[in-house]
């Protein structure tokens, strides 16, 4: 008998605790109030692996969102996010995401890091008619999931094919390839190959190597070196840091290396070894553009050292969902309304100086990445 | 190529120094202990806080980062592994998973998720062998392998002290008996270890350079493989197992590419477990009897409920979206989603833990085989739903049977420790063979599911549609379990020897009770195939196999109904959780990291104080 009370003790506690959530629900109905902020969803990893992307991203959006609310709000109101921790995983990613979709505040999603677990989110952002904004998603398939789902991001197709011209004109005629394994790395590789063979270039070896972080990659840096290639390319995240490190000092390779990260932690680990080292950026500190002097300047102020590339497509991100709401209304359908009308979205990242969306692919319409060469241990413009 | 063995050499001396210490206390206290890796990666951020933020010396250095780890080691033995020296082995090594999390967790708080350079405590570059250039650093390393390796065995072979730790590692009741204080010697192999830990952390800091709270659980598990091959229990076969693994990583990477990786490394673990499986230097297997076989199992029933109480169970989770209106309610069935398709894997995976007592920590290999059959037969070939899932279901069955056939022949903690291999595997094999499941690519377009046309997408009607396949789930695995077969293979996991005896065929029964888990974590795969819409083979990771394991020692071991209690409990409540406070800014701040402390608080708690789970009584 008492085992039987224990069971239905038990399930009786189970439902107890989904009415507690019940609860939460109400607080959640009142109507918004014409005072009350108007809300953006993050779905970002606050934790895990890819937490430091996370932060990197928190940075420029919270920046974003002061910027915002000080030049006036969104038609009045002040800004404010809703941050979801997904640790970039699909599964956490899938489970989150109804919550976004039921919060009657929210009306715009922003992220995830990886395109995996973004595309895991999108079809319930789709289904509600809720706007999917993937500003680090480069996949260039990642907004296929329906004509909610849109992406400020330049594609591996824009990014690639940029990056592979400038390599090709400092005069290698043969590469060494490695990538990073996973939907990004083989995607990013399959468009790097196809534009620099029609350069004449030769790619004389290439190897994954595994997306989860390594503690050794001289395997396979030891026959990339041996290759003999004019230069050795780095198509991949943060790692590329570690990757330079050994090729030079462990491996003693002096030839040129092409790839590594558009962050300060990249500068700062790689040191001289990354010198001459030629990557896509969105920005230099040079920069002439003078929105991105003012986001220089309140990014040092806040945060006490420079920018990356992930904290400005950050800040652009909201900054632009902003500048187009304000055209349109605050509300889910006026995002949608934002992406496919406005056309003059102020551009951080990249060459132009505004913005608009290819109405087919949902993704820049003439994209124009930006290069940056890393010399005297800053990313100085390249070109 | 050789600057691939020379490279292959100095990366396996860090598998080597991790391993002996995994081994020392494996060989002491018979606890596969998987909270070394985590202590090995705190030992580098503290090597790295000491030596770049506070500008200490190599020598200083050295001498916190031992003090503090050993302390922690200590802590763990006291608190967490000591209490369950009685109970079986197993209960003690998921209890160091959860320690694992929770110990990572605190780093990531502490220590922030950023990558950073590790000082350069000593000269990392200044010598060279063929076209590789080493460091001071790794001399340094490799001495103080062989040194603290040879002087543990030593130690152990001459020493005192050393007979006191054999003779409880060969039977702690007598050792006891004779007088030798053998809780204090289990203590002292956990600080002797984790202080070789934290030591190993920071060599690895030094060879690797770039380091974050993270950097060491891939290390910390590729040890454990070596400790394994090279024999666990052995301080040589630790060396020996790391330095092979080593170069054998190293010649296997070089030749076949990076992506083959986790094939080399733990096909080489289940090679050897198959071959030797007491390792290259073991002599005979340090433990003999299955770790769940009368400790764990022996008086514990699972306790049932009524027909009508399944039934009302059942009906009241599938009012719980209608009862908290549409916004609420689709929370919860995002939630609910989730709880009911890791539930059924759970359900199904009591037959082969609860019944034969094999521990399986491999099962995402078998719910990722079910995700890709469903989606790439309702990809490529536009089969209906219902279809698709039961063949998904049928192909994990089969396809994970037979790769994991060759374990039953294993006893004792090597199942489990071949089926981590075996999972691995599984998911680098959805990696490598691209043309078929497109590999890290991913499949996406994975239709919604769709009953008898009618398309679901609504998350209320997949949430029913789980609950639904939950509730048939829980009907047929309790009648298993009721039936002539469930008889049968319960007998095997009450005493094998007797079973055998009695003329039971024991690797047939387990083989085929096997099956029928797989087959449910096949379902659940497809399941979550079909809601998320998108699949990729790093889903399918050791955390989901950890996870689905927790959720039955949660419930109890041999209790499908526990299973459903453990889902909602692990999976469900910390969601619920965050929806309730989510307007608490603190709370959502530090929740992330609070949650898995939670969780793996926990899971001791329930392993120390209910190790029958909540749902079986003893």
């Amino acid at each position: 008998m008492k085992k039987k009370t224990l069971a239905s003790l038990v399930i009786g506690l189970a439902f107890a605790l989904s009415a507690c959530a019940g609860q939460g629900d109400q607080t959640q109905t009142t109507d918004q109030a014409q005072d009350s902020p108007v809300t953006f969803g993050v779905i970002y990893p606050k934790t895990g692996s890819y937490a430091e992307y996370g932060r990197l991203f928190e940075q420029g959006l919270e920046l974003a969102v002061e910027k915002v609310n000080t030049d006036g709000g969104i038609h009045g109101r002040d800004l404010k996010l809703k941050y979801f921790d997904t640790q970039s995983d699909p599964k956490q990613a899938a489970a989150v995401a109804p919550k976004l979709v039921v919060d009657p505040e929210i009306i715009v999603v922003l992220g995830d890091y990886s395109s995996s677990s973004s595309k895991a989110a999108s079809p319930a952002f789709q289904q509600a008619g809720l706007v999917h904004y993937g500003f680090n998603n480069s996949a260039t398939d990642f907004p296929s999931t329906g004509d909610h789902v849109w992406s400020p991001s330049f594609g591996t197709d824009s990014l690639m094919p940029v990056w592979a011209d400038a390599i090709a004109d400092t005069g290698a005629k043969t590469v060494s390839v490695i990538y990073i394994e996973n939907d990004w790395g083989l995607q990013a590789y399959d468009y790097f190959a196809d534009h620099i063979k029609t350069l004449g270039v030769e790619i004389v070896y290439t190897s994954a190597y595994p997306a989860t972080p390594t503690d050794d990659y001289s395997p396979i840096l030891i026959k990339a070196r041996d290759a003999k290639a004019d230069a050795i390319v780095q198509i991949g995240y943060a790692e590329g840091a570690q990757i330079v490190n050994t090729l030079r000092d462990t491996l003693g390779y002096k030839g040129p290396f092409y790839g590594g990260q558009r962050t300060p932690e990249f500068l700062d680990i790689a040191g001289k070894n990354a010198e001459g080292s030629i990557l896509n950026g969105h920005f230099s500190n040079e920069t002439t553009v003078p929105r991105v002097q003012e986001f220089l300047a309140d990014f040092r102020a806040a945060y006490g050292v420079d920018p990356g590339d992930f904290n400005l497509s950050a800040y652009q991100a909201v900054i632009d969902l902003a500048y187009g709401i304000n055209k349109t209304s605050p509300t889910r359908e006026g995002v949608q309304e934002a992406l496919q009308t406005v056309t003059d979205f102020p551009a951080y990242i990249g060459q132009a100086d505004t913005f608009a969306f290819d109405q087919e692919t949902r993704r820049l319409l003439d994209p124009k990445p930006g290069l940056v060469i890393v010399e005297d241990g800053e990313f100085k413009p390249y070109n | 190529m050789i600057d691939t063995l020379i490279a292959g050499l100095l990366h396996g001396n860090i598998y080597a120094l991790i391993a002996v210490g995994m081994s020392l206390i494996f060989g002491v206290t018979h606890v596969a202990n998987f909270a070394h890796g985590s202590i090995f990666a705190i030992g580098t951020m503290l090597g790295w806080f000491l030596g770049a933020q506070l500008g200490w010396g190599i020598i200083p250095t050295l001498a916190a980062v031992i003090v503090i780890t050993s302390l922690l080691g200590w802590i763990i033995s006291v608190l967490v592994v000591g209490p369950l020296a009685q109970g079986p082995p197993i209960a003690a090594l998921l209890a160091t998973i959860a320690v694992a999390m929770i110990l990572d967790a605190l780093s990531q708080v502490i220590f922030t998720p950023v990558t950073r350079k590790f000082p350069e405590l000593l000269p990392t570059h200044n010598l060279q062998l063929g076209g590789v250039h080493f460091g001071t650093s790794s001399v340094v390393m490799l001495i103080v392998t062989i040194v603290s390796m040879a002087a543990l065995w030593a130690f152990l072979r001459f020493g005192k002290l050393g007979q006191a730790i054999r003779a409880t590692a060969q039977d702690s009741d007598s050792a006891k008996q004779v007088g030798i204080p053998v809780e204090r010697i289990r203590h002292l192999s956990f600080i002797i270890a984790s202080g070789l830990g934290g030591m190993a952390g920071i060599f690895m800091g030094l060879f690797n350079s770039t380091i974050n709270p993270s950097t060491g659980a891939i290390a910390g598990l590729t040890a454990f493989v070596a400790a394994t091959i090279g024999g666990l229990g052995s301080m040589p076969g630790a060396v020996l197992g790391g330095l092979l693994l080593g170069v054998t990583e190293a010649f296997g990477v070089y030749f076949l590419g990076g992506s083959y990786r986790d094939i080399i490394i733990f096909g080489a673990l289940v090679l050897i477990l198959l071959l030797r499986p007491a390792g290259l230097v073991g002599k005979k297997l340090a433990i003999e009897t299955e770790p769940m076989t009368r400790t764990f199992l022996g008086g514990t029933r699972p306790i049932q409920l009524p027909w009508f109480g399944n039934l009302a169970l059942i009906a009241g989770l599938a009012f719980i979206p209608i009862l908290f209106g549409p916004q609420m309610g689709s929370v919860i069935a995002g939630v609910g989603t989730q709880v009911f398709a890791y539930a059924i894997a759970a359900i199904g995976l009591t037959i082969i833990a609860g019944g034969t007592g094999q521990i399986i920590l491999g099962q995402a290999g078998a719910v990722a085989m079910g995700a890709y059959g469903s989606a790439l037969l309702s990809v490529h070939y536009g089969w209906p739903f219902l279809v698709t899932i039961i063949a998904g279901a049928l192909i994990a069955a089969v396809i994970c049977s037979i790769l994991i056939f060759p374990a039953w022949k294993l006893s004792g903690h090597y199942v489990a420790i071949a089926t981590i291999g075996v999972g691995f595997i599984t998911v680098a094999l959805l990696k490598v063979l691209e043309p078929i499941t497109r590999g890290v690519n991913g499949v996406y377009g994975i239709p919604y599911p769709a009953i008898f046309g009618l398309q679901i997408t609504d998350i209320r009607g997949i949430y029913w549609v789980n609950l639904v396949l939950m509730g048939i789930t829980l009907l047929l695995v309790t009648k298993i379990m009721a039936s002539h077969l469930g008889k049968t293979i319960s007998s095997i996991g009450a005493d094998p020897v007797a079973a055998a005896s009695l003329g039971i065929r024991v690797t047939g029964y387990k083989g085929l009770a096997y099956a029928i888990s797989a087959f449910f974590a096949g379902l659940a795969g497809a399941l979550l195939a079909h809601q998320y819409t998108y699949i990729e083979p790093g889903q399918f990771d050791l955390n989901m196999s950890t996870v689905l394991l927790a959720i039955i020692v949660l419930g109890g071991l041999r209790s499908p109904l526990g299973a459903v209690l453990g889902a909602i409990i692990l999976l469900g409540v910390p969601e619920l959780l965050r929806t309730i406070f989510e307007d608490i800014t603190w709370f959502v701040s530090i929740f992330p990291h609070a949650r898995i402390i939670v969780y793996g608080l926990t899971l001791i708690l329930i392993i120390r104080f209910r190790p029958q789970g909540l749902f079986q009584r003893s």
